[in-house]
């Protein structure tokens, strides 16, 4: 028992926990939506409903038979790839105290330099190229996604102008040079089959993501293994977060910029530094989408609309409590409810169903910290019965005095610049 | 006085976490329009029994008598309805908010959904009128001082017609001026029937204000003394629990070479650019405690600032052993023998969200001993934690795994303080190190300081504390308007005439005082 309440107690703990309570209450309030459709359409029934949140629930394994089952599963594992990058992106920004809403941009900058390196370079007859080629697409795909991301870092950094507008900006500008640069390139677009505005895939160039045999095992679908490579990345970034002095500077930055300041850390390097790493993540991310020989680009109508992976990588580093190894997890499964919805129309309901309960869920993750609030002030109920082994209660009790009352109070400090505050000393900074 | 019966009675109150018994049988009887001080350590439980009595705990065993009837108190609006107030020791209002905002808020009276401000605003001028509380109502909390801050949380105390004061360390953060007042609208709000509990470990305070005195050590209710029986030494030791030495201990200093030399340093306000430290030179030698005192506000923080590399110096030199440092960064001046004790705790010296080891090696982590091709050596962290734990006895809930934010103001001073003393320095810049800190803990710091002036280390100290000034400096230099009036010797010198120079009605140079 004593060492399930001390599991209890571990922060990492409650904010898997906090993160399923969203999930489920996501789940739920998806499932009311569910039912009112119902009772305004005619074609569906209370029974659909039901049945339809069984779909989504099922995620690929309501794909019917087993060989759907088995594309979709390998789909939902390559769509999560993508997701997965663009996630960590945010989640390092966030912790350096930052907010990366310009990882579309980023993504769209590592799409465009990956694929001009992939699909200029033409390995179809040198096989053994083709490997050093997309190693190379992959990695000038991470230099743009940098360069983009440094841009926001820089303005921050030096002239203090807000991270979020300058990202916004940087995302319609990326949008426009992808347009731009591969409509001034039209041997590189596709112009058979009657299509128009599409790009070549790296099919015709033999550079694309090696599949290591995986298509064998998920046989039609695209798997690659871009999943691994975002794995890697994710535990990379965990470990530099957690175990290196950077990641020590840049969590300190994030979390007492004055702090560490008087530290003696280079409070500027760091803001461009995570920028930029983040802005190499979503270029990855970008990279990985389009190097598979599946997906093709629409490069004509891309100055008019942001790619989504960009914007969900906010919602997955949200999920995940900005925790990289987390972000994996949260990729997977958000990619398995995507799933979920495209078989929903066997029940009648439109695909969109699952987009909305993923928003409910993430909406619900804005309570994340609601939830795990909830589960300190049960167990501080509790351990005034049960006098157990619970010294850690004193480091949650403690602050719950500030936090408890004053919630109002503290969120409304946090939006007063904290330099007009040069004689109280005292801020609370919740 | 004596003969009022009690407004609160906390009988046998016991709270314990886990095993530690943060109130064991703790007694505390408040009388109707008496002035009630509660005297601890740091953690001795002051905060916890005053958490029971606002609903914020529940306590194990005890009970809880308003008025001599039992009650029940579960969350602080049940505290509120009883008519107990708490001014708490960081304040919680809405600093965008206007004062009169604020103490309405969470009370607002409406006739149809609009707010009655008029009504509202008639009832709080009237009120600071009764108690002496000078507020303007328009004003807006961000720009007001830090005092006022505090008047504005009294009013709403009172514009809830509470009959018990809580006051958790209010003076942790006024100036001494500021100080005087609050004593002043404290006696008159007990005059006038309110009961107050103060919570505090400064001792002058007690012996100023308070009828009565309830002293807590370790969470064990030690004793309740009248004021005017006692002695501040008969106080100390009874929170201590051993006689405490108020006179710093020291041999007389012997300087030796200048470390830090100032010239004509002129630093601006980072905020609003208004000239704040103004052709200032001197400098701190080896071997010797100078200190800057002076009034809160006249150019000490920016000095400090500008020295430590906080902030750039507008013109002026700064001279480390003889290096121009005045362009330097902090990592620098760490590197080349600066050590820091920051004035404001949680804005520079802590990363709050950090445990407690990870703050320990905040201004070392770079060093060979605590990495390894830029990885932590976090085995090595956590015994240099753990060792500075043990040796300057900061308590907190998970030693070196505690997160920072959770642990009491004076134990988070006191890392801060074992941090920068043990870094290897010539210089130590020391702003109010024992700002928030109980006499125990004190003495120690202060010991601490002297023991490293007695190596050879050159102490600047920046002191808002007479009497830190006075006992523990060898030589004081008193700032006023962002200019350096005067020099003195603590020796000879005198409060009084310290007090003089500190509001500008003398100074060496001859210029005419105000």
């Amino acid at each position: 028992m004593s060492g399930f309440r001390k599991l209890i107690g571990k922060s990492g703990f409650k904010s898997v926990i906090s993160s399923i309570l969203c999930i489920i209450a996501g789940i739920i309030v998806g499932f009311v939506v569910m039912i009112i459709l119902s009772l305004f359409n005619d074609k569906i029934n209370i029974g659909d409903a039901f049945y339809g949140l069984r779909i989504i629930l099922g995620g690929p394994f309501s794909s019917g038979t087993a060989k759907y089952i088995i594309t979709n599963l390998g789909d939902m594992i390559f769509y999560a790839a993508p997701l997965v990058m663009t996630g960590v992106s945010v989640a390092l920004a966030n912790k350096t105290g930052l907010f990366n809403i310009g990882a579309p941009g980023q993504f769209l900058m590592g799409t465009l330099g990956s694929l001009l390196v992939a699909l200029n370079i033409n390995t179809i007859d040198k096989p053994g190229l083709s490997v050093l080629v997309w190693i190379l697409a992959i990695l000038v795909g991470a230099v743009c996604g940098a360069i983009w991301g440094c841009i926001p870092g820089f303005f921050r950094a030096v002239f203090n102008v807000n991270e979020v507008i300058v990202c916004i900006m940087t995302n319609w500008i990326a949008a426009n040079i992808v347009s731009w640069v591969f409509g001034e390139m039209p041997h590189l677009v596709n112009k058979g089959a009657g299509k128009s505005g599409y790009l070549f895939t790296t099919a015709t160039t033999g550079n694309s993501t090696p599949k290591l045999g995986l298509n064998n095992i998920f046989k039609g679908s695209y798997i690659d293994i871009g999943i691994f490579v975002a794995i890697a990345l994710a535990i990379v970034i965990y470990i530099i977060l957690t175990k290196t002095t950077f990641g020590y500077e840049l969590r300190a930055c994030g979390a007492n910029k004055y702090g560490a300041r008087y530290a003696g850390m280079n409070e500027k390097k760091n803001i461009i530094l995570s920028m930029a790493i983040a802005g190499a993540l979503a270029g990855v991310g970008g990279a990985l989408y389009y190097l598979c020989p599946g997906i093709e680009f629409k490069f004509d109508s891309a100055y008019a609309k942001l790619p989504d992976y960009g914007f969900n990588g906010i919602p997955a580093a949200l999920l995940g409590s900005n925790n990289p190894i987390a972000v994996i997890f949260v990729g997977l499964f958000i990619r398995y409810l995507s799933i979920g919805g495209d078989n929903l129309s066997s029940a009648g309901y439109n695909k969109y169903i699952a987009d909305v309960i993923i928003a409910l869920i993430i909406y619900f993750a804005g309570f994340s910290k609601l939830f795990r609030d909830i589960m300190d002030r049960r167990r501080k109920k509790e351990a005034s019965i049960i006098k157990a082994d619970i010294a850690d209660v004193k480091k949650d009790a403690e602050p719950i005095i500030e936090t408890s009352e004053a919630e109002a109070t503290a969120e409304a400090e946090s939006n007063v610049s904290p330099d007009v505050q040069p004689v109280t000393g005292e801020e609370v900074d919740q | 006085m004596s003969e009022q019966p009690y407004v609160i009675e906390m009988r046998h109150i016991t709270k314990i976490f886990g095993t530690n018994k943060a109130n064991d049988d703790i007694t505390l009887q408040l009388r109707k329009g008496e002035i009630h001080a509660l005297l601890g350590e740091n953690g001795a439980g002051k905060s916890t029994l005053m958490s029971i009595l606002f609903g914020l705990y529940d306590p194990d065993s005890g009970e809880i008598l308003k008025d001599g009837k039992p009650v029940k108190i579960k969350d602080p609006n049940d505290a509120t309805a009883l008519g107990i107030g708490m001014v708490h020791q960081h304040f919680k209002l809405v600093e965008c908010f206007s004062v009169l905002d604020n103490i309405i808020l969470g009370k607002e009276d409406t006739t149809m959904g609009f707010l009655k401000k008029k009504t509202a605003r008639k009832k709080v001028l009237a009120l600071s009128e009764k108690y002496g509380l000078h507020v303007d109502p328009d004003a807006i909390i961000e720009d007001i001082t830090v005092g006022m801050q505090q008047r504005t949380e009294i009013l709403k105390m009172l514009y809830r017609d509470n009959e018990v004061l809580i006051f958790d360390e209010p003076t942790a953060v006024l100036t001494p001026q500021e100080i005087d007042e609050l004593m002043q609208i404290m006696k008159n709000l007990a005059s006038e029937g309110k009961s107050i509990l103060f919570i505090t470990h400064k001792l002058n305070e007690i012996m100023e204000v308070a009828d009565r005195c309830s002293v807590l050590r370790k969470g064990k209710y030690i004793g309740t003394v009248n004021v005017a029986d006692t002695t501040k030494e008969e106080l100390s030791e009874m929170m201590v629990g051993r006689m405490v030495q108020f006179a710093v201990s020291k041999k007389d200093a012997e300087p030796g070479q200048p470390v830090l030399e100032l010239k004509n340093l002129n630093v601006k306000h980072p905020v609003h650019k208004k000239p704040a430290v103004n052709n200032v030179s001197f400098e701190v030698r080896a071997g010797e405690i100078t200190c800057i005192a002076g009034i809160d506000g006249n150019g000490q923080t920016e000095l400090g600032y500008a020295i430590t590399g906080l902030e750039k110096p507008d013109s002026g030199q700064i001279l480390l052993n003889g290096d121009d440092i005045t362009r330097k960064s902090v990592r620098y001046r760490t590197d080349n023998g600066m050590s820091h004790i920051p004035e404001d705790r949680h804005k520079h010296g802590l990363i709050l969200d950090f445990t407690l080891q990870e703050n320990m090696v905040l201004r070392r982590y770079m060093e060979p001993k605590f990495q390894k091709n830029g990885f932590i050596r976090f085995d090595e962290v956590r015994k240099y934690s753990d060792m500075l734990i043990d040796e300057f006895d900061v308590r907190s809930g998970e030693g070196s795994d505690t997160i920072v934010r959770s642990m009491s103001g004076g134990n988070q001073q006191k890392a801060i303080v074992a941090r920068e003393l043990d870094h290897k320095h010539d210089l130590l810049v020391a702003i109010q190190p024992t700002r928030g800190l109980d006499v125990g803990a004190i003495e120690f710091i202060h010991s601490e300081i002297v023991k490293k002036r007695d190596s050879g280390a050159a102490v600047l100290l920046i002191s808002l504390e007479l009497e830190e000034v006075m006992s523990l400096s060898d030589r004081i230099l008193v700032m006023y308007e962002g200019e350096i009036v005067g020099e003195l010797d603590p020796k000879t010198t005198t409060v009084q005439e310290l007090g003089l120079y500190m509001v500008g009605a003398k100074r060496d140079d001859g210029k005419e005082g105000r």
